[in-house]
């Protein structure tokens, strides 16, 4: 069983530019990845690569098996894809819109208005299916172009930003129905709201000007962050002796202890690996011989480790 | 066949849900109505040949009007992004889109069929020559529509594509008075082959030749197919 998405050192150049570098990653049935990156990184572009809208300059995209290149029609017709600003036809109605694109996606004729209640229900249009599209509100386009991919059941979900211009509630809504998605489908969903990505996603990967820096589950991007394994503390207490007997606690890799302006408080930073616990070994240590005043296990958002992987290879390049 | 018919459908919901083409088509059947009264009541001849000649200009003046959204209005409205993803082939949505607008066309020459019935009231007109000018009226709209649509695939904006459209039509439409410059030989003969108003002048008079056939659907056939060349090289 291939995987729903593959890319192998996929490529993009316009003339001597060079968009997208060497991208390799995939996707499987039944998993939803993240797409994260600055703008400007090349997620959009990445993402048209596997729709379809512009094709690799080199390397393969394959969508459910079918390569992009040379069995187009057979992938598009397994692809649900929502662009970054949704594909409406202003002047239709919500469900001439819909009824378009279900016939195009091959739904039978018979079943067109039953699939159109069905992706109109999951994203709460029931209000809307008569109206004209340019009448509608922000949130209710973005809902019609989500309701578009998911027309016809396809194996694979392509969402480039779905819950922008969304409400709070109507997010939720909408986390729901990709969740429930990816547990049958492939589902790849680019965002910059870290929050959605450790909410939703089983894996994240992560690009930066073109290439891809690191795929891996949110969990262990967070354990990978150097700031993950930091407790900070400030005590009351002579700076050698803190330094030493924090070093003795078991895990504890690192330690940096800066006098606070002039007093005898420290200001402590501690390096330590990613077990449970150890800021409770940190403080008992501390607290059986000083003041601890104190005491903080720095719990970094998937924004600072966002932020480590892109500054390091900047850095690096 | 079904994404072709479906592409097709849209266009017409599409064209019937804007102002653009019942302004077109007001303007046309308002200009024909003039000059059909003008060379009925003043020059009194009981015939459409005059009034066929007028007709052509205005469809190749107008017809760049109905042509102009077809793909300028994909790009302009984001949604080329979703005919692309779509699984549509190129020649499917090239001919459902000319199909909707030929259907508008149609609707349009129809509607100026009506001058016929006083012509008959009032007179004995020729069936044969009117039926052959109205033939001459359609191959000449399928040609002008094709190359519309083919300029309307190669800009963002509908305004520009019409008037790429109306240039190069009239362009081709008054070539043939180049002729009257050139010295005789087989350039001359070329350019007089490449006027749409000399192929058009000869359906007026009654005259139905299969070479003048041949040509609009020969520039029907190469818009089109540059046309669909042009959406899979974009990708």
């Amino acid at each position: 069983m291939s995987a729903a998405i593959a890319l192998e050192s996929a490529s993009k150049r316009y003339g001597s530019k060079t968009i997208i570098h060497d991208v390799s990653f995939s996707v499987e049935k039944g998993e939803i990845v993240g797409f994260l990156g600055p703008n400007g990184a090349g997620k959009t572009t990445t993402m048209r690569m596997i729709a379809g809208f512009t094709t690799a300059s080199s390397g393969t995209v394959r969508v459910a098996g079918y390569d992009m290149a040379t069995q187009n029609d057979e992938a598009a017709r397994r692809l649900g894809y929502l662009p970054e600003q949704p594909p409406l036809y202003d002047v239709l109605h919500v469900s001439q819109y819909l009824a378009f694109v279900a016939k195009v996606r091959g739904v039978a004729k018979a079943d067109i208005p039953r699939e159109i209640e069905r992706v109109g229900n999951a994203c709460r249009l029931e209000a809307v299916m008569t109206r004209e599209i340019y009448k509608l509100s922000k949130g209710y386009r973005q809902r019609v172009g989500l309701a578009q991919a998911l027309l016809g059941d396809p194996e694979v979900l392509l969402l480039d930003e779905p819950t922008a211009g969304l409400d709070p509630g109507q997010i939720q809504e909408t986390r729901e129905v990709i969740r429930a998605f990816g547990e049958r489908h492939a589902v790849l969903l680019s965002t910059h709201i870290l929050p959605e990505v450790t909410m939703i996603c089983r894996r994240v990967a992560i690009i930066s000007n073109g290439r891809l820096l690191a795929v891996d589950s949110p969990a262990n991007l967070q354990k990978a962050s150097e700031q993950t394994n930091r407790v900070v503390l400030q005590a009351n207490a002579p700076a050698e002796a803190l330094t030493a007997a924090l070093r003795d606690v078991d895990g504890v890799t690192e330690v940096r202890a800066t006098p606070i302006s002039g007093g005898s408080v420290l200001h402590v930073e501690c390096q330590v690996d990613a077990r449970d616990g150890i800021e409770a070994a940190i403080a008992r240590t501390v607290a059986a011989r000083w003041d601890l005043h104190r005491l903080e296990r720095m719990q970094p958002t998937l924004e600072n480790v966002f932020l480590n992987y892109v500054s390091a290879r900047g850095a690096a390049a | 066949m079904r994404n072709l018919l479906a592409v097709y459908h849209k266009e017409l919901l599409s064209y019937f849900r804007t102002p653009i083409a019942y302004f077109v088509v007001a303007v046309f059947l308002l200009g024909t109505g003039y000059f059909f009264l003008y060379n009925v009541f003043n020059q009194g001849s009981a015939n459409l040949d005059t009034t066929l000649q007028s007709m052509g200009v205005l469809l190749v003046t107008l017809s760049p009007f109905i042509s102009m959204r077809l793909f300028a209005a994909e790009y302009s409205g984001r949604t080329m992004e979703l005919l692309t993803t779509l699984p549509l082939l190129p020649w499917q949505v090239v001919l459902g889109k000319f199909l909707g607008a030929v259907t508008i066309f149609l609707l349009m020459t129809l509607g100026s069929m009506i001058n016929i019935v006083p012509l008959y009231l009032y007179g004995n007109p020729e069936m044969s020559t009117i039926f052959a000018g109205y033939l001459g009226f359609f191959l000449l709209g399928l040609a002008c529509l094709a190359v519309g649509q083919f300029f309307s695939v190669l800009t963002q904006n509908q305004i520009v594509a019409a008037l790429i459209t109306v240039a190069v039509l009239l362009a081709f439409w008054f070539i043939g008075h180049v002729r009257a410059f050139m010295p005789p030989g087989a350039l001359q003969e070329i350019v007089g082959y490449l006027s749409f108003a000399l192929h058009y002048g000869g359906f007026i008079q009654g005259l139905v030749r299969s070479e003048a056939i041949a040509f609009y659907l020969l520039v029907c056939a190469v818009a089109l197919t540059l046309n669909a060349n042009y959406l899979q090289w974009r990708r």
